[in-house]
């Protein structure tokens, strides 16, 4: 089985059921929902487990580079290994590398939503003193 | 009927296809797991909030640091661990998750518990963290900091909570024997959720405890 599949059984007249999902059936009928593709196996997840303790060291090591380094680069380094560990635990813990693309279409299409608009809230809020 | 392979994401279509079980769905993948992806990416939005609001209030206010602030208050080792610890946890919920696919169901409960414990010990890290604070005079209302890392932190912790009650639920019905092989999508559903919260976590504790404040 490939990355990312789904087996289903197919109609000769099929539809597509999802824009974009591949999963074909008529009109009104419904497709059977079928095994997962496979899981990486226990030492996959170990090792997953070792780079994340090695990067969360980096992290915490990093941040006593404060007042060292320029803060700016400091943040910036942070918030990398901040994403490669999410990357990491999302895609090999959470299995988006493996399940169906609507999965990761639907958490990445949150996570973007999230970022443009907190994004458009930190523009308006930019040139405004704030009070508590 | 022709049988073929449909490939998720692309309109690749092979001949022999092989229906392993389950009920029919509009879209051919699980209900439930469709469920849970859409209410996290939800939760993604909900977080989203609340870390904002911190970077926003963050050195651009002049009540953030009255009163107890951050660099005097929050003890990063401690921290370390206790994030070290919710790292261990979410690889014990993935192999509680292999466990029950392969059908062992001794170590499924071994890491079902184990996932727990580290779960109990993170928040009761924020416990004690959250004492600490208060002790030293940080309240939910005595800045802009307290009330941003108080609200951000404990609704963490209230979801780790949540968590641990599933999990801990889950651990009951396979002690019963209601939790067989077929369905280990319950598991990988709750794993789904403790995953989440563990990468809220990874964003949180550089946001706060990492990024200075300076």
């Amino acid at each position: 089985m490939t990355e990312g599949t789904d087996l289903v059984t197919l109609d000769p007249d099929a539809t597509p059921a999802v824009p974009g999902g591949g999963a074909l059936v008529p009109a009104g009928d419904h497709l059977p929902v079928v095994e997962g593709p496979h899981h990486p196996g226990p030492r996959q997840y170990v090792l997953i487990a070792v780079v994340l303790v090695i990067l969360t060291g980096v992290e915490v090591a990093t941040s006593y580079l404060d007042g060292h380094v320029n803060s700016n680069l400091l943040i910036v380094a942070l918030a990398i290994m901040a994403f490669v560990k999410f990357f990491l635990v999302a895609a090999w813990y959470m299995h988006m590398k493996q399940d169906s693309n609507l999965f990761r279409r639907m958490f990445v299409g949150g996570i973007t939503l999230a970022c443009i608009v907190y994004g458009i809230v930190f523009l308006f809020f930019s040139s405004t003193t704030l009070k508590s | 009927m022709t049988q073929a392979v449909v490939t998720a994401g692309s309109d690749e279509v092979e001949p022999g296809a092989i229906i392993e079980h389950g009920h029919d769905t509009n879209t051919g993948i699980s209900n439930s797991k469709l469920a849970i992806w859409l209410f996290l990416s939800s939760e993604a939005l909900f977080f989203g909030a609340f870390i904002s609001t911190y970077f926003l209030y963050r050195g651009r206010d002049a009540q953030f640091l009255k009163g107890p602030t951050p660099d005097k208050l929050l003890n990063i080792p401690f921290t370390s661990v206790t994030s070290f610890v919710l790292l261990m946890s979410s690889l014990t919920m993935v192999l509680a998750l292999a466990a029950i696919q392969r059908g062992d169901h001794t170590r499924l409960r071994i890491w079902l518990l184990a996932t727990c414990l580290f779960g109990a010990t993170f928040v009761g890290g924020q416990v004690y963290e959250f004492t600490e604070f208060y002790r030293k005079g940080l309240h939910l209302g005595t800045n802009m900091f307290g009330t941003t890392f108080f609200v951000l932190t404990g609704l963490h912790g209230a979801h780790v909570t949540i968590g641990i009650i599933w999990l801990l639920l889950l651990w009951g019905r396979s002690m019963q024997g209601r939790l067989p092989t077929e369905k280990s999508e319950a598991i990988e559903i709750a794993g789904l959720y403790w995953h989440f919260v563990d990468v809220v976590w990874i964003f949180i504790f550089t946001a706060i405890y990492l990024i200075p404040t300076h």
